[in-house]
């Protein structure tokens, strides 16, 4: 069977889908894993998930974020409020700016 | 610098051409594998063993040479091949297609390994015992992965379960010549290079393997019973198998005409 | 989507598996993806016998870790081609063994000598390497995605085939000689890697057009040569006087075709030259010495996945 392979670069970081192994089981993929996809790159771990028990849903079955307005829920919606007194605040705000502009909403 | 003559070596230079010697050849065998193993992944499980395996021989020719004054070329490229120790069990070929003669041959050498590399962790001469910690940590994959394929192809039974069988029943023998002893056993354990005597290590392995492949339902020869080969290894005795192995891996070497080879270290390795 | 979409909006890694592609695409996309796949394994079937020949530890350290790249690419680019849901993996592994499957030139001719080291490791990889970096940009996103990791890897490939070169060549009067040689035995076939010119190529068209390839062969023979060409002068080798090489008005190199054995190359194309009936017969030798162990592993799984037990 096929067995999705993520792989964690810095203990700390997320898993990411790196590759896929053949393998029996779990316990075979996991050895295969460390080679296939663990001998060059900095790792720390590797996930393995059966390919089968990976869900997908995508852009096109479903509107990420929904259509109507929710605006609401962003800080940089709250303009006439100074964030620049907190740190964390304005970093998180940052952040959404960037985001935003990913999702094209800018 | 001549090359190593069994007979007339120092109780540390025997134990290091033991361990390189073994390590090497075996080497050259899991490398038939390529290219042809029944998996993309099973290829290159076996290629990084390979890879380890010969990394493990370097580390020890290595310190030949630093401690010793042997060259690469007296070690490997020009050394007559009745001058090498390795065990026969690793200078056997591999019938073809049998990927059980590999992993049985992997599973007896790996334990043995284990059992080696444990008793030479404190050993008396410090560059060699420095030294065993790295090589011990990639042996353990090299035993997880054996144990794993045995787990396997004995569990369906049939055909795969024979086809393991026939390997430990043609391979056990030799692998009995891992513990041969060397002219120099006894300075060996005197000096300390080793804190164990081959009796004992070739006893608790032999609790091992008998114990693990009859729990696969594998029927292990009885050692006081098995028909002795001639060829022990660690005399210099080996079969024709390794005069043929010798000859193919040298060849290009003497056409060529070299007489420095090839190093490829970057300055931290 | 239809095969015109897929032509207006064919750009590098445009098109993914949760994409709903024409079966022309998807088809074409296979084909590419099967040949590039076999090529890794036949081309490994030359590569392993230089590990047993290599002269030096560090060399034959090189040389493994190559054939295993390879066959880790191949279990890449087999995936990728599995994503199109055109064929299996196991359907191109037996279709290669039969002898349908398709695989680059070089690799139809065995090997027995560590002269020829270079020429495949150098010389081909080379030209391999240089057809990969464009097919970064290909449409089909799993398929550029392998091409990040292939190319990652393959650096030091070329550079250790490079290095092989060097030592030959700096060596005695007799190995010069001797690659000599061989180089000139090598360097037709290398000049045919990139297939025949735009013209002569039946799927070239379309997969240009559907930016599953990006650049034609005839760029990549250009680069190939403007970057070859000196490397191989550099070393002492002497570049055939046939095929002749000339320069164009627009400063591309090209070759006359017609001092290349075409007839050769069509017939290895169709896995019938006595190379391609000694390169497949000895992969299906191989293959079914070891099919009893992918059965076992079949039995392992299915009995695996009846019982209770099923994840551990």
């Amino acid at each position: 069977m096929i067995w999705e392979v993520f792989r964690q670069e810095e203990a700390g970081d997320r898993h990411t889908h790196c590759g896929n192994v053949h393998a029996p089981d779990r316990e075979m993929a996991l050895l295969f894993a460390q080679i296939q996809h663990g001998r060059r790159m900095q790792t720390n771990s590797l996930w393995v998930a059966p390919s089968d028990e990976i869900g997908e849903v995508d852009a096109d079955e479903t509107e990420f974020g929904g259509t109507t307005d929710k605006s609401y829920r962003w800080a940089i919606t709250y303009n006439q409020i100074d964030a620049s007194f907190a740190e964390e605040v304005a970093e998180s705000e940052a952040e959404q700016e960037e985001a935003a502009e990913k999702r094209g909403d800018v | 610098m001549a090359q190593p003559v069994p007979g007339d070596l120092s109780p540390v230079e025997a134990q290091l051409l033991r361990l390189a010697d073994d390590e090497y050849v075996l080497a050259e065998r899991y490398t038939e594998w390529q290219i042809y193993a029944p998996t993309p992944e099973a290829d290159l499980a076996l290629a990084n063993i390979a890879q380890d395996e010969f990394g493990h021989a370097r580390l020890w020719f290595d310190l030949l040479q630093d401690e010793f004054g042997y060259e690469e070329a007296d070690l490997l490229w020009e050394r007559d091949p009745g001058n090498f120790l390795h065990s026969p069990l690793v200078e056997l070929e591999t019938p073809d297609g049998d990927w059980a003669d590999t992993v049985v041959r992997s599973y007896l050498y790996d334990v043995a390994e284990r059992l080696r590399l444990d008793a030479l962790a404190d050993s008396s001469f410090d560059p060699l015992a420095d030294r065993v910690r790295k090589v011990q940590s990639e042996e353990g994959y090299h035993r997880e992965h054996a144990q794993s394929w045995l787990d396997r192809l004995t569990g369906g039974g049939g055909d795969a379960h024979q086809r393991v069988q026939s390997a430990v029943d043609r391979l056990f023998p030799h692998a009995l010549t891992l513990f041969a002893p060397t002219a120099n056993e006894d300075e060996i354990v005197a000096a300390g290079v080793r804190t164990r005597s081959l009796a004992d290590v070739r006893a608790d392995w032999l609790d091992e393997v008998v114990q693990y492949l009859e729990s696969l339902d594998v029927v292990v020869p009885d050692p006081s019973a098995v028909t002795r080969p001639d060829e022990v290894g660690r005399d210099g005795s080996h079969t024709g198998d390794w005069a043929a192995l010798h000859e193919e891996f040298t060849a290009t070497y003497r056409e060529l005409g070299f007489d420095d080879p090839a190093t490829l270290r970057s300055e931290n390795a | 989507m239809d095969i015109d979409d897929v032509k207006a909006r064919a750009g590098p890694r445009e098109f993914s598996p949760s994409d709903d592609l024409p079966l022309e695409y998807r088809e074409a996309a296979t084909r590419m993806l099967e040949f590039h796949a076999n090529s890794e394994v036949m081309g490994g079937y030359l590569d392993k016998e230089f590990t047993r020949m290599a002269p030096s530890l560090d060399r034959k350290l090189a040389c493994t870790a190559k054939c295993q790249d390879e066959i880790g690419h191949a279990q890449l680019l087999y995936r990728a081609a599995e994503t199109l849901g055109v064929k299996t993996r196991e359907e191109m592994l037996a279709d290669l063994t039969n002898g349908e499957g398709k695989f680059l030139n070089c690799f139809h001719y065995p090997v027995d000598s560590w002269y020829e080291a270079p020429m495949i490791d150098f010389f081909v990889d080379g030209a391999a390497m240089r057809r990969q970096a464009t097919l970064k940009d290909t449409s089909w996103e799993p398929y550029a995605h392998a091409m990040d990791k292939v190319c990652f890897e393959e650096g030091f490939h070329v550079k250790h085939g490079e290095d092989i070169l060097r030592e030959l060549m700096t060596s005695s009067k007799a190995n010069q000689e001797r690659t000599q040689e061989v180089f000139e035995e090598w360097w037709p076939r290398m000049l045919q890697f990139f297939g025949p010119t735009n013209d002569e190529s039946t799927h070239n068209d379309f997969a240009q057009q559907v930016g599953l390839k990006t650049v034609s062969n005839d760029e990549l023979r250009n680069s190939f040569l403007n970057m070859y060409m000196p490397k191989a002068e550099k070393y002492g080798l002497e570049i055939p006087e046939y095929p002749r090489i000339f320069e164009r008005d627009d400063g591309t190199m090209a070759v006359r075709e017609d001092d290349l054995d075409w007839d050769e190359f069509w017939t290895i194309a169709k896995n019938d030259f006595e190379g391609s009936h000694e390169q497949i017969g000895s992969r299906r030798r191989r293959q079914e010495a070891v099919e009893w162990v992918r059965e076992s592993m079949t039995d392992w799984e299915t009995a695996g996945a009846d019982s209770p037990q099923a994840a551990d």
